[in-house]
């Protein structure tokens, strides 16, 4: 290879590693389409879309975390006790809105507690969330049993994660709702810029006479909130609440999402926007294998292998 | 004469077109400590680099013992007896001393296994022989910092250095530590190790060394013995005759001692245990007071309890009359503050962020109606202060970390004025900055002085201090010695002050 070609394939990769993903993603689609044209049919695509909502808001709402320079491996269990909660107050007979609510303060506490521990006794995120991924589990097992809680008789309630409108499921209104927030929040608020600053230097934000531990906790807050949602939307999806969703593996779909949406491990520049491309490559990437009925046991280990070389090709963008 | 441990010569190191170090020559006989003295940018760090091994030089020789030995191999100059002792330990803090002296080198047995009774006997030898006192099954964490200075030169040892390379040895110890660590260095004197000392703690260097070489500019200045010296000459040395002469044609600006006669900022017998005490001064509106010092006089640590981002333990704080003790740095911005620290990369600017965004950080209320950041506004914002602090490119959108260091400082401070702060503490303001952004940055501070702001500036440059100081204030040891008019002084006096002479 001469110099010049040698020079040349970093700056190709430096011109592509931004657009990597859309780029991927249309590659695959590309694939898939030939592969089996039944990929491409509306109910196909809306399906693939109904499929990420879960993931989706999780990964929208913890997007700040990974910013920020941590990480939530709560999502999970989060996710199940916010079901379990809301189907007790549901089964308590409250009104909807209340229902809503308490499954989502839930994991908004729980969420605080996370950032509360993380931002005042300085211990680290991986640690910390490990062992409240194991606390609220347990937990959830104390408040739900073993037992499959059955939602049959509140077609409101229902209605949240297998109601239409206008011909499409009424959870992606609520993703796409969770998402525009998110973003808006990112873009268009102090919070936004306060949570990037940190990532970035948190020493040089709490300098400039920002509240930085309340803000940390308060993302905290935001990604245990999106668990929880996703966590009332399924138990509505399936018409049960029980207390070993989000199995494990859960958090991995909602940081490799995030992670492959480009916003850096480390902390500091991120996107909510570009964590939706994420979790729409590994929705389709899902999607796809399960199209052409490839097994279970291939779909996780080529999961893996994608996220893998996704990051890699990322990494030598920098 | 015996012949030396070790001999430099003609030491050249060159980076592009950065001569780091021109033609040193550096001589270390049996039993004798070294100081090596000069400020940042000297050459002390390169010098000591080539000794261990860690670059090699453009050109010169070092020989060991009469034998010229290959460089730029690190394994070869511990072989051969050098070891060094960073500021920073390099110890696994974990494990015990006995395990870190024999560090990734213990003695074996057949099929590998460490033979720990012949590793405790070498090494209880070893204490014996240097009159060391270490509890070898001891935790390295569990050890105070002076301790684990001993174990680092137990490991050195363990090594049969014949000569130790201690960098600032004594920057994490406490005044009586370090009368321990100089009584180790003695009996490693005594025993004919050769120490090279380096620190810029004049006191330490009086009290343990016998020689001293003054670096500046990359060129060995002076070697002198210890006895033949005095401080003000060592000071003077370090920081080169013509210095001294530019001071003299600085006083152009017209001087304002306590500015418009009100007090802004009052400290009255402000202490922090181990740290500072007895530290009293006013700050006047519309005066620039620096506070000048040598390295590890305590000067940044008093600055972080006037801002709040630590707390002072003694003695009282006023704000505009009114006494403060702030929690955090939130409460004295609020206050009317500004800080502009140090270390910029670290305390002060989000490098991947904007410059416009930098320039709002400390004053993001006013960019926000409701919960909305007004982007717009901040841009604005942002392109008048480009503008009036002639920010270079004047792209509000370019990331911080693009800008050289002397752009990054001018946002850095631009970041403060935001807020028209009633009073602004610097630290070390034009560190790392080129000439030009320099004057600069001094055209500012005396904008903000004129505006009517209460500047207080910490700085070891004494250039800048004879620039751009209304009133100068001398600090030793953490202790506020001296306060003068700054046309009632000059940089000799200053400089007898900062080695800790009586006025």
């Amino acid at each position: 290879m001469s110099v010049a070609q040698e020079a040349a394939l970093p700056r190709l990769m430096r011109r592509i590693g931004p657009n990597a993903l859309p780029i991927a993603i249309i590659v695959l689609v590309i694939v898939f389409a030939i592969a089996q044209p039944a990929f491409l049919k509306p109910d196909n695509l809306i399906g693939i879309v109904r499929q990420v909502a879960l993931i989706g808001i999780m990964a929208t709402c913890t997007t700040f975390v990974v910013m920020t320079g941590g990480v939530d491996l709560s999502v999970g269990p989060v996710l199940a006790m916010g079901g379990l909660v809301a189907y007790f107050v549901l089964a308590a007979g409250m009104s909807l809105p209340i229902v809503i609510l308490a499954g989502a303060a839930t994991g908004f506490a729980i969420g605080l507690v996370n950032g509360a521990i993380i931002a005042f006794l300085g211990l680290p995120p991986i640690i910390v969330t490990l062992a409240t991924l194991s606390i609220v589990r347990g937990s959830a097992l104390i408040v739900g049993g073993t037992d499959q809680h059955l939602i049959n008789d509140w077609p409101e309630y229902s209605f949240i994660g297998s109601g239409n409108v206008l011909g499409l499921p009424f959870s992606i209104y609520i993703f796409a709702f969770v998402a525009l927030v998110m973003i808006f929040i990112q873009r268009r608020t102090p919070l936004g810029l306060l949570v990037a600053a940190i990532g970035d230097n948190e020493r040089a934000a709490y300098l400039s006479g920002h509240r930085t531990r309340i803000t940390k906790m308060l993302v905290y807050g935001i990604s245990g909130f999106g668990a929880a949602l996703a966590g009332i939307i399924q138990t509505s999806q399936v018409h049960t609440a029980i207390a070993i969703y989000g199995p494990f593996g859960t958090e991995l779909d909602v940081i490799a999402a995030v992670v492959l949406g480009g916003t850096s491990i480390m902390g500091g520049k991120g996107s909510v926007a570009r964590t939706l491309l994420g979790v729409f490559f590994l929705g389709i990437v899902n999607d796809g294998m399960n199209i052409l009925n490839v097994s279970v046991d291939i779909q996780l280990i080529a999961k893996g292998a994608v996220i893998v070389v996704a990051l890699a090709l990322a990494s030598w963008e920098r | 004469m015996d012949q030396p441990l070790l001999r430099g010569a003609g030491l050249t190191k060159i980076y592009g077109n950065l001569v780091a170090l021109n033609g040193a020559d550096i001589t270390i006989m049996p039993g004798e400590v070294r100081a090596l003295i000069g400020s940042n940018g000297a050459g002390k760090s390169t010098l000591i680099k080539l000794l261990t091994g860690a670059v090699s030089p453009t050109l010169g020789t070092v020989e060991i013992e009469g034998e010229t030995v290959p460089l730029g191999d690190p394994r070869e100059m511990i072989r051969r007896g050098v070891a060094c002792i960073y500021q920073h330990s390099n110890l696994a803090p974990a494990m015990s001393v006995l395990d870190n002296i024999f560090l990734g080198r213990q003695p074996t047995g057949p099929l590998g296994v460490v033979n720990v009774k012949q590793q405790r006997r070498e090494a209880e030898a070893l204490l014996a022989r240097h009159g060391i006192d270490l509890d070898l099954n001891a935790a390295v964490a569990s050890l105070p910092t002076v301790k684990q200075k001993e174990v680092e030169i137990m490991k050195a040892l363990a090594l049969d250095a014949r000569v130790i390379l201690m960098d600032e040895p004594t920057g994490w110890l406490a005044a009586s530590e370090v009368a321990k660590l100089h009584t180790t260095i003695r009996a490693l004197k005594a025993r004919g190790v050769g120490v090279v000392y380096i620190s810029h703690i004049l006191d330490e260097i009086f009290a343990v060394c016998d020689t001293i070489t003054i670096m500046r500019d990359g060129r060995v200045i002076a070697e002198r013995q210890v006895a033949d010296i005095d401080r003000a000459r060592v000071v003077h040395l370090m920081v080169g005759e013509k210095l001294a002469r530019e001071s003299e044609q600085a006083s152009q600006h017209k001087r304002r001692p306590r500015g418009l006669g009100d007090i802004r900022m009052s400290a009255r017998s402000l202490g922090k245990r181990g740290v500072f005490s007895d530290v009293s001064f006013d700050l006047y509106a519309g005066e620039i007071l620096c506070i000048t010092g040598l390295i590890g006089s305590k000067r940044t640590e008093l600055l972080r309890t006037l801002f709040g981002s630590d707390r002072f333990d003694s003695g009282t704080l006023e704000i505009e009359g009114k006494a403060v003790s702030f929690a955090t740095p939130r409460r004295a911005i609020a206050s009317g503050i500004g800080f502009v620290p140090e270390d910029r990369h670290r305390e002060g600017l989000l490098l991947d962020l904007s410059v416009a965004e930098n320039l709002a950080m400390a004053s993001l209320s006013r960019f926000r109606t409701g919960i909305l950041l007004r982007g717009k506004r901040m841009m604005e914002a942002a392109r008048r202060m480009i503008d009036a602090l002639s920010i270079q490119p004047p792209e509000p959108n370019r990331p911080v970390r693009l800008l050289s260091g002397g752009n990054q400082q001018k946002a850095l401070l631009g970041k403060w004025l935001n807020l028209s702060p009633r009073i602004i503490i610097l630290d070390e303001p034009t560190v790392g900055v080129d000439v030009g952004a320099k004057a600069e940055i001094y055209t500012i501070l005396r904008r903000e002085r004129d505006r009517g702001a209460a500047v207080l500036v910490v700085s070891s440059d004494l250039e800048e201090v004879m620039t751009v100081a209304d009133r100068i204030g001398v600090m030793v040891s953490g202790t506020l010695t001296s306060l003068h008019d700054a046309d009632a002084t000059d940089i000799q006096q200053i400089i007898r002050e900062m080695g800790g002479a009586v006025t």
